[in-house]
């Protein structure tokens, strides 16, 4: 009981720590830059969570990178490490866009272009994954260089769609042709522009929770990525779970790239969700890569970008501090729990 | 299509030329494994390190400078990595994967704060050799910094394989357990390790706009950092095999950009992505058999039992 309180304040402490300091350094830049910090947080403050439109906003941020940082989780529960969101969202769009294009021709309704769009956008994402999955399980080979490396490939071919086969010449820059009404999503908040995705993703994040946590296949993985040895020795195949982690993660991040476009560009653009792979390792690393814990996490995050957004444009604060200061955060929080797990050991 | 450029002076001497950052990146990564900590910041290491590498330059018109700055950044972060990994043993990846983001967007805002937004992007001297017709010519005309890390190489093998500090380090990566009975602080080792490793990576990140580009710009690593973690695996943590495979990588680079110019109706983001694609081919082989240092990746703890 008397350690459950102390967790409890420790993690009080971390949060406050990490929030202090991000404020700290967010008003040194913006007086760096020479502007008066209050009015623009203020701004940002209505930007991000104050007005229907701010909210909006973050509502959208949050879709993708809850997806991202459920996929970052879903390959961690089974002990792999899947850093190639990036990839997945984009090759998730890539076939999103497609089916778009192809369905175009047959002027089918939204209740059946959008699930078939978003289906193929998830077999996208797998598909994506599928070439690191199959050497993981078959020669080894870490999974972190083959996913990494793929994002770079996955950039480079959503730049040649953009500029070539599917762009659109009245656009002037590397952005594909809009793809039709029926497979756009529905909007949530009309006014603010903040579409359906982010009820969708939260479904995808309790419906990981549901299988992780309530079927056999999920209690299979948990215990592969909590001890392999003993998982094998109990009779379960390395290789199946692994495979199966990794292409439920690629499938998550693929979706949320098809939501991306479905929901916010309605079409396919070089960065889609700027680096929202590589931030979703952080909130699921923060969120203790729960499924249910990953939804208020992205939404902070999610919070923190439209905020970063909103100075950028009121003060042109640059868009990389916010990486810094989510990683900050994030390098705060676990120093924090470590410190606590040493000063355990002194305490009997 | 004329296929004597797969062997020309050219082609050879660009691939020692790209091959340099990758290879001094590589060595660094090398020094730290092998005292048994896994440095997955790399990528961002190098983006920092080009970073505040420019800038000094840039500032203080002297590359020599840059390299300085740039390593004093990288080996701060080494530290906290250190800290982080070998003190409070906290993962080893995840903790690297955050300050890779932290490195990658430092080095962006540092950028933007001194620099501004210019139309014209502010530029520094960069190496240049003599240059050169004859194969001979050409492969001693490289810039400074090609030889320089050749012979780093030479000497990183000499001090982990020939000296008792290498012994040490080696013994560390190994069995920390046995080398801290037998009186090595494997604490100490680990943390210069991890500090030294770092300075070198980032004076990597240095050598790229020194070397190939002049300028700074965001993205501007692309993915080298994780093609020297790679690098290492695939040298068998070995400095003269891994100076091979970097040969190779350096290869490519030099490849694809030759190609580039010869082939001009196949799109150029399909040749640019040839280095990616090269990298997970050769992972399939670098990973047959590959047999890092045994407590590669472990904290060591000395109260732990077993």
């Amino acid at each position: 009981m008397e350690g459950a309180a102390r967790d409890w304040r420790w993690s009080v402490l971390a949060y406050a720590l990490a929030l202090a300091l991000t404020l700290a350094v967010t008003t040194v830049i913006i007086v760096a830059l020479g502007h008066d910090p209050i009015p623009a947080y203020r701004t940002a403050l209505k930007d991000s969570v104050g007005t229907i439109g701010g909210l909006s906003q973050t509502l959208n941020r949050m879709t993708p990178l809850l997806l991202a940082s459920l996929a970052f989780a879903l390959g961690f529960k089974a002990g792999a490490f899947n850093i190639g969101m990036d990839g997945q969202i984009y090759a998730g769009a890539i076939l999103a866009t497609g089916v778009g294009f192809l369905l175009a021709d047959l002027e089918v309704g939204r209740i059946v272009g959008l699930p078939v769009a978003l289906l193929a956008a998830g077999v996208g994402g797998a598909l994506w994954i599928l070439l690191p999955a199959v050497m993981r399980v078959v020669w080894g080979v870490n999974e972190i260089f083959t996913t990494v490396m793929l994002n770079f490939v996955a950039t480079l071919l959503v730049e040649y769609l953009a500029t070539g086969p599917w762009n659109d010449p009245m656009a002037g820059e590397a952005i594909t042709l809009p793809v039709p009404r029926g497979v756009t999503l529905p909007m949530l908040l009309a006014r603010g522009g903040a579409h359906s995705g982010v009820i969708l993703a939260s479904i995808v994040a309790l419906a990981a929770w549901a299988f992780l946590y309530r079927t056999r296949a999920g209690y299979e993985l948990r215990a592969v990525g909590s001890n392999p040895l003993a998982a094998q020795m109990a009779g379960i195949s390395l290789r199946r779970v692994h495979l199966l982690a990794l292409l439920l993660s690629g499938a998550a991040a693929g979706l949320g790239g098809g939501i991306e476009v479905a929901g916010v560009h309605h079409r396919l653009l070089l960065g889609l969700t700027p680096d929202y792979g590589i931030m979703g390792i952080l909130i699921a690393v923060l969120a203790g890569f729960h499924p249910v814990l990953l939804i208020p996490a992205n939404f902070a995050f999610a919070v923190l970008v439209a905020a970063s957004d909103s100075l950028q444009r009121t003060v042109g604060f640059p868009s990389a501090a916010v990486f810094m200061l989510q990683a900050l955060v994030v390098i705060i929080v676990i120093g924090v729990q470590a410190l606590q797990q040493r000063r355990r050991r002194f305490v009997i | 299509m004329d296929w004597s450029v797969l062997l020309s002076a050219d082609v050879l001497g660009q691939m020692l030329f790209f091959a340099t950052p990758l290879l001094l990146a590589a060595l660094g990564e090398v020094i730290t494994e092998r005292s048994g900590v896994l440095n997955v910041a790399i990528e961002g290491l190098m983006a920092l390190g080009a970073s505040v590498g420019f800038l000094a330059a840039y500032l203080a018109a002297s590359n020599g400078v840059g390299i300085g700055a740039a390593m004093a950044a990288g080996g701060l972060i080494g530290l906290l990595l250190a800290y982080g990994t070998i003190s409070l043993q906290v993962s080893q990846l995840t903790l690297g994967l955050a300050l890779h983001v932290l490195c990658v967007g430092l080095a962006s805002l540092l950028y933007r704060l001194v620099v501004g937004l210019q139309f014209v992007p502010p530029q520094i001297q960069t190496f240049r050799g003599k240059g050169g017709d004859t194969l001979w010519q050409v492969l001693t005309g490289l810039p400074g910094p090609v030889y320089a890390v050749l012979l780093l190489a030479v000497v990183v093998h000499v001090i982990i394989f020939h000296t008792p500090v290498g012994l040490r380090l080696r013994a560390c990566g190994e069995n920390p357990r046995a080398a801290d009975l037998l009186g090595v602080n494997v604490f100490r080792i680990r943390y210069l390790a991890t500090v030294v490793g770092s300075m070198l990576i980032a004076a990597a990140g240095a050598l790229l706009p020194m070397m190939l580009t002049a300028t700074y710009s965001d993205r501007m690593i692309g993915g080298r950092g994780w093609i020297a973690l790679m690098l290492v695996i695939l040298g068998r943590w070995l400095p003269f095999r891994i100076v091979l495979g970097g040969w190779l990588f350096g290869y490519v680079e030099a490849l694809q950009y030759r190609l580039g110019l010869q082939l001009v109706t196949v799109p150029p983001q399909f040749l640019l992505m040839l280095p990616y694609v090269f990298v997970i081919l050769v992972a399939i082989r670098a990973y047959g058999g590959a047999a890092g240092p045994q407590a590669l990746m472990r904290p060591y703890d000395r109260e732990a039992r077993g």
